[in-house]
C-alpha cells in the first residue's frame, strides 16, 4: 500500500473517532429514544407553573356563593370565567381568615358594564338557535349602551351588578 | 510496492461484502436506533390519542378562552402573540367576507357591522390542530419539535434555534416567535395540566362548553360523542396535515 493511501486511512481513523466521541459528548442521552427529538423534553413540558385551578376548588370556602350560583342561569359557568385564575388564591387565601387578604391573592371582581358585555353585549353572531320562526339566544343579549344608561349628573356610572346579582341573575 | 487492483478477484470482493455487511446487520441488532422503532408503529394506535373538538354554533365569543390561555400558559400580553385566539367572520349581504379578530379577542368583540347589512356572521376560536401528521415538526431542522405519543405537538425550549422554519410551515398560523425567549411557542394542550389529570385551561373555562377536549381511542369520551353526533370538519382538509382540531358547523368561508 502506498505511504500516502496510509495516511489518509489514519487521518479519517482520526476523524471517525473524533466524530464518535464528540457525538457522545454532545448528543444528549435521551434524544432518538423516541424519535428525532429529546424524550426528556417531553418532561419538561409538564414542569410549567398552574394558575387555573379547578370549580371545586372554590367551594372549599365559598358553599354559599355557589350554592346561589347553582339556582341561577350562570350554573354552569366556572368561578374562574368571570373572577380571572384563582389556583394561588385556593392555596393560600385559606390562611388568611378574617384578615385583609395581600393584592397578590386578590381575585377580580367583576361587575361593570365592560365585564358583563363581553359575553352580554348585542352581537348578530350570537344568535344561534333557530326556533320555530324566532331567533333565540344561549345567552341574553342586550344592548350595553342603550340599557338603563347611567345617570351622568349624578357623575355615578350606573354598574350592572347595581341591579343584577351576578350569580343569580 | 505497486499493487495490481485486478489481485481484487470476484470471490474476495464479495467475501468482504458479505462480511462488512452482517457485521453492520449484527452492530445494529445489538443497538438497534429506538427511533426508528418507535417510527414503525402507527403513532395513535395504542394508549391516549387526544382530539379536540369546537361547536361553532356554541361560541358566543366572548374570548375568555384566548384570555385563560395567555394567563394560564405566560403568553405576551402584546395583541400579535397568541396560542389560543378567536375571530369573527361577517359574511355581508353584498358577498363580501370580512375576518375580525380585534386583540385576538381577548376583551370580547363589539359588532363593527350593522345588522342590515350582514348575512351571517359566526364566531370561530382558533387554536393548534395538533396535526397527527404535522408540516411544523416536519421542518425542523434541530428535533426541536416533535408530535408525543398522545398525538400532541410540543416544543423543546433548550433545542429550538428559534430559526422561525415551523412558523412558516404551519398552514393555520398557530406558532409565534417568544419575544423573551427568542424561541418559537404554541399551544401545548395545556400539558402541564393534563399530566395532572386536569383539562386545559381555555376547555375548563368556556362558558358555553362550546370547546370539548378527550381521548380518540376512548369510545365512551366526550369527544367521540361529540364527532359522532355533530356533522364535524377540520379546516383546510386538502392540506392532509391528519388535523384532530374538529370543527361543528364550520363555514367554507374559514380559513
Amino acid at each position: 500500500m502506498p505511504q500516502h493511501i496510509k495516511r489518509l486511512i489514519g487521518v479519517f481513523a482520526i476523524f471517525i473517532v473524533l466524530f464518535l466521541v464528540m457525538r457522545q459528548v454532545l448528543k444528549p442521552s435521551s434524544f432518538g429514544k423516541l424519535g428525532h427529538f429529546r424524550a426528556d423534553a417531553i418532561y419538561e413540558n409538564t414542569l410549567k407553573p398552574m394558575h387555573y385551578t379547578v370549580a371545586d376548588s372554590c367551594t372549599k370556602c365559598h358553599q354559599t356563593v355557589r350554592a346561589e350560583k347553582d339556582k341561577g342561569f350562570h350554573k354552569n359557568l366556572k368561578c374562574e370565567v368571570c373572577h380571572g385564575p384563582g389556583l394561588k388564591h385556593s392555596l393560600y387565601a385559606g390562611q388568611f381568615k378574617g384578615k385583609e387578604l395581600p393584592d397578590s391573592l386578590k381575585l377580580y371582581k367583576p361587575g361593570e358594564r365592560k365585564d358583563c358585555s363581553v359575553c352580554h353585549q348585542k352581537n348578530a353572531a350570537r344568535i344561534k338557535i333557530q326556533f320555530d320562526t324566532i331567533n333565540t339566544t344561549m345567552v341574553h343579549q342586550i344592548d350595553v349602551a342603550e340599557h338603563n344608561p347611567p345617570d351622568l349628573k349624578a357623575n355615578e356610572p350606573a354598574n350592572c351588578i347595581d341591579c343584577h346579582n351576578p350569580h343569580q341573575p | 510496492m505497486k499493487e495490481d487492483v485486478t489481485k481484487l478477484s470476484r470471490r474476495n470482493f464479495f467475501k468482504a461484502g458479505t462480511v462488512l455487511a452482517s457485521g453492520v446487520a449484527i452492530a445494529s441488532a445489538l443497538t438497534p436506533y429506538d427511533g426508528l422503532l418507535f417510527a414503525a408503529e402507527a403513532p395513535g394506535a395504542k394508549g391516549k390519542w387526544y382530539g379536540i373538538g369546537i361547536d361553532i354554533n356554541k361560541c358566543i365569543g366572548c374570548g375568555k378562552c384566548a384570555n385563560a390561555c395567555k394567563q394560564e400558559n405566560n403568553v405576551p400580553k402584546d395583541p400579535f402573540y397568541f396560542r389560543s385566539w378567536v375571530e369573527q367572520y361577517t359574511i355581508k349581504n353584498d358577498g363580501s367576507i370580512l375576518v375580525e379578530s380585534p386583540a385576538g379577542g381577548v376583551n370580547g368583540f363589539t359588532q363593527s357591522v350593522p345588522d342590515a347589512d350582514i348575512y351571517k356572521s359566526f364566531f370561530v376560536p382558533k387554536m393548534c390542530n395538533h396535526c397527527a401528521k404535522s408540516p411544523c415538526t416536519q421542518v425542523c431542522p434541530v428535533g426541536a419539535t416533535f408530535e408525543t405519543e398522545e398525538g400532541i405537538v410540543l416544543v423543546d425550549e433548550k433545542y429550538c434555534i428559534g430559526c422561525r422554519y415551523c412558523v412558516q410551515a404551519c398552514p393555520y398560523g398557530c406558532r409565534y416567535i417568544h419575544p423573551e425567549k427568542g424561541t418559537v411557542d404554541k399551544c401545548t394542550l395545556c400539558f402541564h395540566r393534563l399530566k395532572q389529570g386536569l383539562q386545559p385551561a381555555c376547555f375548563e373555562i368556556c362558558p358555553t362548553e362550546a370547546r370539548i377536549f378527550g381521548d380518540l381511542n376512548d369510545p365512551g369520551s366526550k369527544i367521540n360523542y361529540f364527532l359522532k353526533n355533530h356533522t364535524c370538519m377540520v379546516v383546510k382538509p386538502h392540506l392532509n396535515t391528519g388535523s384532530k382540531l374538529f370543527y361543528n358547523a364550520l363555514s367554507p368561508e374559514v380559513r
